[in-house]
């Protein structure tokens, strides 16, 4: 099994690409690898979805991107920054993320949620008293416009909101640090069918209006087909397609969600 | 075959299922019945259960006298009327005139017949003397009432002061907050010091160092307080929600912004009801160092106490009581508007 493949390749051409992940591999404990050597290119900025069933790596992926998981193997170039411990501020600083349970400061106002967005570029003492520069505070007024919200939920607290209102807030709280990459990990998976439409909405327009790249998870074919630029098919923590969404044949997509735990089908596709 | 397997072969009619009590329970609950009789025989605890009988029994009328009621009948009859009033021969008053025109107060005088030897007839005659008296219909009250406001004061500032120290502890008590794995282990073992040391004991010896009155008592009661409130921070912090600090996290914000904007939200109401709680505690822990001689409506008690003079202890006890009661129901309140 190429679980580890020629460094160079990708070390080379690195700058210059939003992400290259290469050879990625990571196990928990000594079950079975999450993440068996995954390699792919992210060069301009796309909506990229992962697609794989559950347990299949999309997490492990993602949160590895954001330095949230040690990897065992394998590099992570985020805008040409390798992602290491002495590096992690900086990539961090190009990331935006959304989460499945949108990760919002229940007891902090919608608002409030958007500024910690900006944390990074704050004073210590303007963060201990959350008193945030005006243009900062018109930014963060103007993103959850943006998103949908309104002047009165925006001074709702976070707990208040409902769940569609909440991962907009995400959303835009993930916009206001001006990232450069967006790792989404099933923003919709807790949302019913509308509303998740509107969010996947929402995201394809931080990729042709703010022109940040998206890497978004999900389990829904029908979705990922509707709204990606680009398909990544994780199996067994696998890459077992990569391509745009024509490219997805029925035979693929079943071979995708086959068994979980089934051997995934060597195939040679890779960035 | 292995046990897994002959497990999973098994008919369901076969199933064995776990019992509620199994021997260990019953092995363990005969052991703590062997030391608990022990030591019921150690502490004579028969004697407990006698005098309480003979004392319900006395009560009943159908025993003449118990040691429990002879003990108490002192204090109680003692106790009734309570005080409220402050009388004072004019001879020990300095400040009379500024007494004076409180209100209320007024002199009264008293005839009381002596009886005395007359130097020059030698003879045993009765005279009679008026005494004067400054009255101040509420003036032991008034005493007490102050005395009750300055334990509430000790208690108050104790809580401050505590609240102050143990946020910057509870960070490094904080496994995933503290700096170093070392300091989190230095951190956790200081501040469990510091709970496991008695406010009564502790006061005891501060008394010596800062003198009597309050002082001593609220360094007392901020130590031990400072010990509770830095381990429950802690663990608050430990367990808030992970997902909201790695969102801030990976903006690229460092631990403290973290902390600020994703964690201490989170954790408010709790560290609010846990502050309320040590206040209203120490409340009532401020009354019993005071014992000690750490100030406050304890020291007046035990003065009182100690001096028999049961009916002023009883107007005590009473103010005690219904100032608890009335934290209490503030107390509720104000966790209702907070949290
Ligand atoms: N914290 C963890 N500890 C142990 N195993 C984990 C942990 N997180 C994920 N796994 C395992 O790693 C595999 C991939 O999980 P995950 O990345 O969450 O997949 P997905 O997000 O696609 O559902 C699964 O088999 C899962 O059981
Ligand atoms: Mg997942």
């Amino acid at each position: 099994m190429p679980a580890k493949r020629s460094r160079s390749i990708a070390s080379q051409a690195s700058a210059g690409r939003l992400l290259s992940c290469d050879g990625l591999v990571k196990s928990y404990g000594d079950g079975p690898p999450a993440l068996g050597g995954v390699s792919f290119v992210m060069e301009a900025p796309q909506f990229t979805v992962l697609l794989g069933s559950s347990g299949s790596g999309k997490t492990t992926l993602l949160r590895a991107i954001a330095g949230l998981v040690p990897l065992d193997q394998g590099e992570i170039h985020v805008t040409g920054v390798a992602l290491t411990r002495a590096n992690l501020k900086t990539v961090r600083r190009r990331l935006g993320m959304v989460h499945q349970e949108f990760g919002l400061t229940d007891r902090l106002t919608a608002a409030q949620n958007v500024l910690a967005g900006a944390a990074p570029d704050l004073s210590w003492s303007r963060l201990l008293f959350q008193a945030y520069p005006t243009p900062l505070r018109q930014r963060a007024c103007s993103l959850l416009a943006e998103v949908g919200l309104t002047e009165i939920q925006a001074n709702r607290k976070a707990r208040e909101l409902s769940g569609g209102q909440r991962q907009r807030v995400g959303i835009a709280r993930a916009l206001i640090g001006q990232p450069q990459l967006f790792l989404a990990d099933e923003p919709v998976a807790n949302l019913d069918p509308q509303t998740a439409s509107g969010i996947l909405a929402l995201l394809r327009e931080a990729v042709t209006v703010h022109g940040v790249g998206v890497l978004c998870s999900l389990h829904q074919t029908d979705l990922a087909c509707q709204y990606a630029d680009r398909i990544i098919g994780l199996q067994g923590g696998r890459l077992v397609f990569d391509g745009p969404p024509a490219d997805l044949s029925p035979a693929a997509t079943a071979a995708l969600f086959a068994g979980a735990g089934a051997a995934a089908v060597p195939t040679s596709t890779a960035a | 075959m292995t046990e897994v397997e002959e497990l999973r072969a098994r008919k369901p009619e076969a199933w064995r299922l776990k019992p509620a009590f199994d021997a260990r329970i019953l092995l363990l609950s005969f052991l703590a019945f062997c030391g608990l009789a022990l030591s019921a025989h150690r502490l004579e605890l028969g004697r407990l259960f006698s005098d309480v009988g003979s004392f319900l029994l006395a009560s009943a009328g159908l025993k003449d006298g118990s040691s429990i009621g002879d003990g108490m009948s002192g204090l109680v009859t003692g106790m009734f009327p309570i005080v409220v009033d402050e009388r004072t021969p004019i001879e020990y008053v300095d400040d009379l005139e500024v007494r004076l025109v409180r209100p209320f107060a007024h002199l009264e005088q008293v005839a009381t017949a002596e009886t005395v030897l007359d130097p020059d007839t030698l003879e045993i005659v009765t005279r009679e003397t008026a005494k004067t008296f400054l009255v101040e219909p509420w003036g032991y009250l008034g005493l007490v009432l102050l005395k009750m406001l300055e334990t509430v004061e000790i208690a108050i500032w104790a809580t401050l002061f505590a609240i102050a120290a143990s946020l910057p502890l509870s960070i490094l008590c904080a496994r995933n907050y503290s700096p170093h794995i070392l300091v989190y282990a230095a951190g956790r073992t200081f501040v469990s010091f510091l709970r496991s040391v008695p406010e009564l004991i502790s006061a005891l010896f501060l008394v010596l160092a800062f003198g009597f009155g309050a002082i001593p008592g609220i360094v007392a009661l901020a130590i031990h307080s400072t010990g509770f409130l830095a381990k429950f921070f802690a663990e608050d912090i430990e367990s808030a929600d992970v997902r909201p600090q790695e969102a801030i996290a990976v903006t690229g914000a460092g631990r403290l912004a973290v902390l600020r904007l994703a964690v201490i939200p989170q954790v408010l109401p709790s560290f609010t009801g846990l502050s309320l709680y040590i206040l209203d505690r120490n409340v009532r822990m401020a009354t019993v160092i005071g014992l000690v001689g750490a100030g406050g409506i304890g020291q007046e008690l035990k003065g009182r106490f100690d001096m028999f003079q049961y009916d002023r202890v009883g107007t005590l006890l009473l103010v005690i009581f219904l100032t608890v009661l009335l934290l209490d129901f503030l107390a509720a309140r104000i966790r209702r508007v907070l949290i």
